[in-house]
């Protein structure tokens, strides 16, 4: 391979790295070679060598983009085209995106940095990206036919800007957008501070990834493009749990978390064991006096944030989306509910007819994890993710953050389980039951109906019984 | 004088004798008869047919049905057992014997006459012996005994024919019999899996997870199906009563019938055009028997050419004439010949007739030669369309169907559908099997027609449109 040279120049930084020869290396001569990223993994944060030095940012299941710097001027190249991403371990995507990987690689700059981008597009259709969030000039901001003209299939466009003000962004095509996003095109920018700034402080762990969202048939490869709400696949950085990467963080860390959103519904991100503040959105830092602790705020569509806070307790924290469809994989929505419907004598009937059948979701839906049958190829189970107690029971936005006190500083392992201190886990309790005192609660009504019902609806409680007769 | 009488003599008797061994020829039996139409067809029915006269052959009839019926009855089995039990062929055999007899018949010579007159008158008694017979009766004879025997043949082809035309319909019901008692099978299936459904629904909505409409949705699947099975069962039921007529079984043997739980596999491969070309280029029986009938036709023409015009009576005649008074005796002899005298009819309408027999009979037999090409070629593409669109269900459909089946499955086992698509699925799936054993049937029919029309016994064959639509029966959507 040719550009092996421009590979090691690169090497060390983004692990698994290659630059792409595709592209005449003619006309590729005045530009940067592009990075092409072929691991889905997440990439230990890409520490600047030339230009202004800033703390970077690690992108869950990601990496950033290499530059070289040219007479003062960041130079990127950003190859839009189409890509295999694994969404999860045995579950691949046919894509679109940036440089080898959905979503594309994240771009760090710093305020007050000339960036020129070279954008090749290798996609079958013309393109353009907007640079969401950002201060340019009005022919830079990327909506196709509005501000300039698509780029079309093989052509390679520039843009050129000053980052004029810190904070977290992202980038997306404006051009066909809504196939072109439905298919994976996306990517993070963060632009650092140049110097203190009151609003913005020093963090040990910054993290950033975006939401995302697909429509793939169970045993399919590539989206559904057409599809407006129903998603079934949730995901961060086009990951989906269990191949969502932990973020492991090291006790009292400061930890800075930045999320965009770029599916079609809003997603109300949780943290367990902490609080948050928000420290930033879309329009840069927030004023102190606007931050409040918070467990979980919610990300509109189209909107970014920036979460913060010290991560002092120790353990295997769940962070998450907190709809909960959000936390399954593919399923069906119109699967009938079955808990509390006895089956005793239908499963021998219908397994005369259908040999493998066996009855699930009697008693909810965990059956599925518990069963493990053979699911469509290319599929990620609904819900899965073996953790040191059982099945997770996730899909979709999960993930989890581990904070431990041995983690060494900028060190991104895994550091596996969270070994509990003796007496810390909740357990079976073996003791006496005494049964509990119970009250009854007679509501009133606001107001009386004028329309009586009948018959008083009568509802009956299954209590849960044994698993059994099937 | 003298040798002159005696040598007149002589050409008589040599004449009576050959007259006698020339109606001896025109004879025709029963093992005749069977013997041909074994000969005949014994390749098409792969067996024999005999008829049954005496309690001993009926007996022995008894005993191979029973035995051919104490198994499932396949396709050749079946055949066998109509050959052996099937009264209607017998029926058949017996009438194929009297209408050749009756051919046999007219080839015979009708008897002379003898006659004896006793005259007295006074003294003289007068004896007179005369033997006659129709002078062109005998003359014609041999033109005749063609005739007898073109009119034996046709019989003996026309019973072939029918014996062919049985065996036919024999093979056709027994086809859809075992067809219909297969797909009554597979109905039952689809009644259990909605009965599944239906079952489920009413306990989801017992415990509140349907709504009345939710519910009555599989119920009304199942209350469908419920119909279906029984129209299928009644098939099954006729079909089957079909193919007992056409064996002729008795109540008893009736109730004995088995037959094999599926249609045998389909040939591995169809027949191709030029091996039924040099089938058929054998000689067929509709063709052979157009061409006997133009060939009697003719020769009768030729003979009521003369017949119809003349009949001429030959009469010898001896008298002996005694005359007690003078004592004397004489014996005169001489011969008779008497005309009808064509003054009313003079054969014309007759010889119209015949001329219009022997044209009608020539261009018959041009219309079955046009025709029998024509009825091949279409039973040939009905037998290997059928045979096609069932390899085509064999080795396409049902195996998608199983892809589909597999699939959902799987999608099932993630959750991605619920039971309800689930049962619907297994539904669609049988119902597939149902056409494809429709597809089956309809080639076994084909076959069993092209059979037919190979040996000159052209048989209706239409296909019926084989479909496997997915049900409406959905899932809880
Ligand atoms: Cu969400």
């Amino acid at each position: 391979m040719t550009s092996r040279r421009e590979f090691f120049k690169y090497a060390g930084i983004a692990g698994g790295a290659v630059a792409a020869t595709a592209v005449s290396r003619v006309a590729m001569a005045a530009l940067p070679e592009p990075v092409i990223q072929t691991s889905p993994q997440t990439m230990a944060p890409l520490v600047p060598s030339s230009g202004r030095p800033y703390n970077p940012v690690v992108t869950l299941n990601g990496w950033t983009l290499p530059w070289r710097m040219n007479q003062g001027v960041k130079e990127f190249h950003l190859v839009a085209e189409p890509v295999v991403r694994e969404m999860a371990p045995g579950f691949k995507a046919h894509l679109w995106g940036y440089n080898g990987q959905s979503p594309g690689p994240t771009i760090e700059v710093v305020e007050g940095d000339r960036i020129r981008i070279f954008v090749t597009n290798k996609l079958p259709e013309h393109t353009s990206i907007h640079w969401h969030g950002q201060r340019l000039p009005n022919g830079m901001d990327g909506v196709a036919g509005l501000n300039q003209p698509a780029i079309a299939p093989g052509k390679t466009f520039v843009y050129e800007f000053v980052a004029r003000r810190p904070g977290t962004f992202m980038y997306h095509p404006h051009a066909d957008e809504m196939v072109q996003m439905a298919m994976g095109m996306m990517g993070f920018w963060v632009t650092h501070p140049k110097e203190k700034n009151p609003l913005i402080d020093e963090v040990q762990r910054d993290f950033c990834f975006l939401l995302n969202a697909y429509d793939i048939d169970p045993g399919s490869y590539t989206p559904k493009i057409m599809t407006m709400l129903d998603f079934n696949l949730w995901s961060w950085n086009s990951r989906i749990f269990p191949g969502i990467d932990t973020l492991n963080v090291r006790l009292n860390d400061k930890v800075r978390i930045r999320v965009g959103n770029l599916t079609m519904t809003n997603h109300p991100i949780h943290v367990h064991g902490h609080e948050f503040t928000i420290t930033g959105t879309d329009g840069g830092p927030t004023p102190k006096s606007t931050r409040w602790p918070e467990v979980t705020t919610d990300i509109a569509v189209g909107q970014m944030r920036q979460i913060e806070f010290v991560a002092d307790e120790e353990g295997d924290w769940a962070f998450h989306c907190h709809k909960s469809h959000h936390t399954m994989n593919a399923m069906g929505h119109a699967v009938p509910t079955l808990i509390g419907v006895d089956h005793t004598g239908i499963a021998k009937k219908i397994n005369k007819l259908i040999p493998d059948y066996m009855v699930m979701g009697e008693r909810g839906m965990a059956d599925m994890t518990e069963m493990e049958m053979p699911i469509p190829d290319n599929t990620a189970p609904m819900m899965t993710g073996e953790g040191p107690f059982g099945s997770v029971e996730m899909g979709g936005m999960f993930s989890v953050l581990k904070v431990r006190k041995d983690q060494k500083p900028g060190d991104y392992k895994d550091p596996g389980w969270y070994k509990h201190p003796k007496g810390t886990v909740a357990h079976e309790y073996s003791g006496p039951l005494t049964e509990p005192a119970r009250f009854k609660a007679e509501g009133g009504q606001s107001m009386p109906r004028i329309q009586k019902s009948a018959q008083p609806t009568e509802v009956q409680v299954r209590k849960p019984t044994s698993h059994k007769d099937h | 004088m003298k040798l002159a009488r005696s040598s007149r003599r002589i050409k008589l008797a040599v004449s009576l004798i050959t007259v006698a061994v020339l109606a001896g020829c025109a004879s025709v039996s029963v093992e005749q008869n069977l013997k041909r139409v074994n000969e005949e067809a014994s390749e098409f029915t792969d067996g024999q047919l005999a008829l049954a006269r005496s309690a001993e052959d009926h007996a022995k009839r008894n005993e191979v049905a029973a035995k051919l019926l104490s198994a499932p009855v396949k396709q050749k089995e079946a055949v066998q057992l109509a050959l052996v039990n099937s009264y209607s062929l017998q029926a058949l055999l017996a009438q194929g014997w009297y209408e050749s007899a009756d051919a046999a018949q007219s080839g015979r010579i009708s008897n002379p006459i003898f006659s004896f007159e006793r005259m007295v008158a006074g003294d003289e008694l007068e004896l007179s012996r005369a033997l006659s017979f129709g002078l062109l009766d005998v003359l014609t004879i041999p033109a005749r005994q063609g005739i007898a025997e073109r009119r034996i043949e046709q019989s003996q082809l026309r019973l072939t024919s029918e014996v062919v035309d049985h065996v036919t319909r024999v093979r056709q019901a027994w086809v859809r019999a075992v067809a219909a008692q297969q797909s009554l099978a597979y109905a039952k299936q689809v009644l259990e899996s909605a009965e599944a459904s239906a079952e489920l629904a009413r306990r989801m909505q017992s415990v509140g997870n349907f709504n009345r409409i939710s519910r009555a949705r599989e119920q009304a699947f199942y209350a469908d199906a419920a119909t279906r099975l029984a129209t299928a069962s009644h098939q099954a039921t006729s079909t089957r009563e079909e193919l007992v007529r056409l064996l002729g079984l008795n109540e008893s043997q009736a109730q004995v019938l088995q037959l094999p739980e599926r249609l045998p596999d389909l040939p591995k491969q169809a027949l191709d055009p030029s091996a039924v070309g040099k089938i058929a280029t054998k000689s067929r029986i509709d063709i052979r028997l157009a061409q006997t009938s133009l060939e009697g036709a003719a020769k009768s023409q030729g003979l009521s050419n003369v017949t119809s015009f003349t009949d001429i009576e030959l009469t010898a005649r001896r008298n002996t004439k005694i005359d007690n008074a003078t004592g004397t005796r004489s014996d005169p002899r001489g011969y008779e010949i008497g005309i009808r005298l064509p003054i009313f009819d003079w054969g014309g309408m007759q010889r119209d007739a015949w001329n219009a027999r022997t044209i009608s009979a020539a261009n018959q037999l041009e219309a079955t030669i046009r025709s029998a090409g024509s009825s091949l070629r279409e039973s040939y593409s009905a037998y290997r369309t059928s045979y096609e669109i069932a390899r085509h269900y064999r080795e396409e459909v049902v195996p998608l169907r199983r892809v589909i089946s597999e699939e959902n499955q799987l999608r099932y086992n993630g959750m991605i559908i619920g039971v309800f698509e689930l049962l619907a699925d297994s539904r669609d799936q049988i119902n597939t099997v149902i056409a494809a054993i429709n597809s089956e049937q309809q080639f076994w029919l084909a076959d069993a027609a092209l059979q037919a029309s190979l040996i000159g016994r052209p048989t209706n064959t239409s296909l019926s449109v084989t479909t496997s639509a997915p049900s409406a029966g959905g899932a809880g959507h």
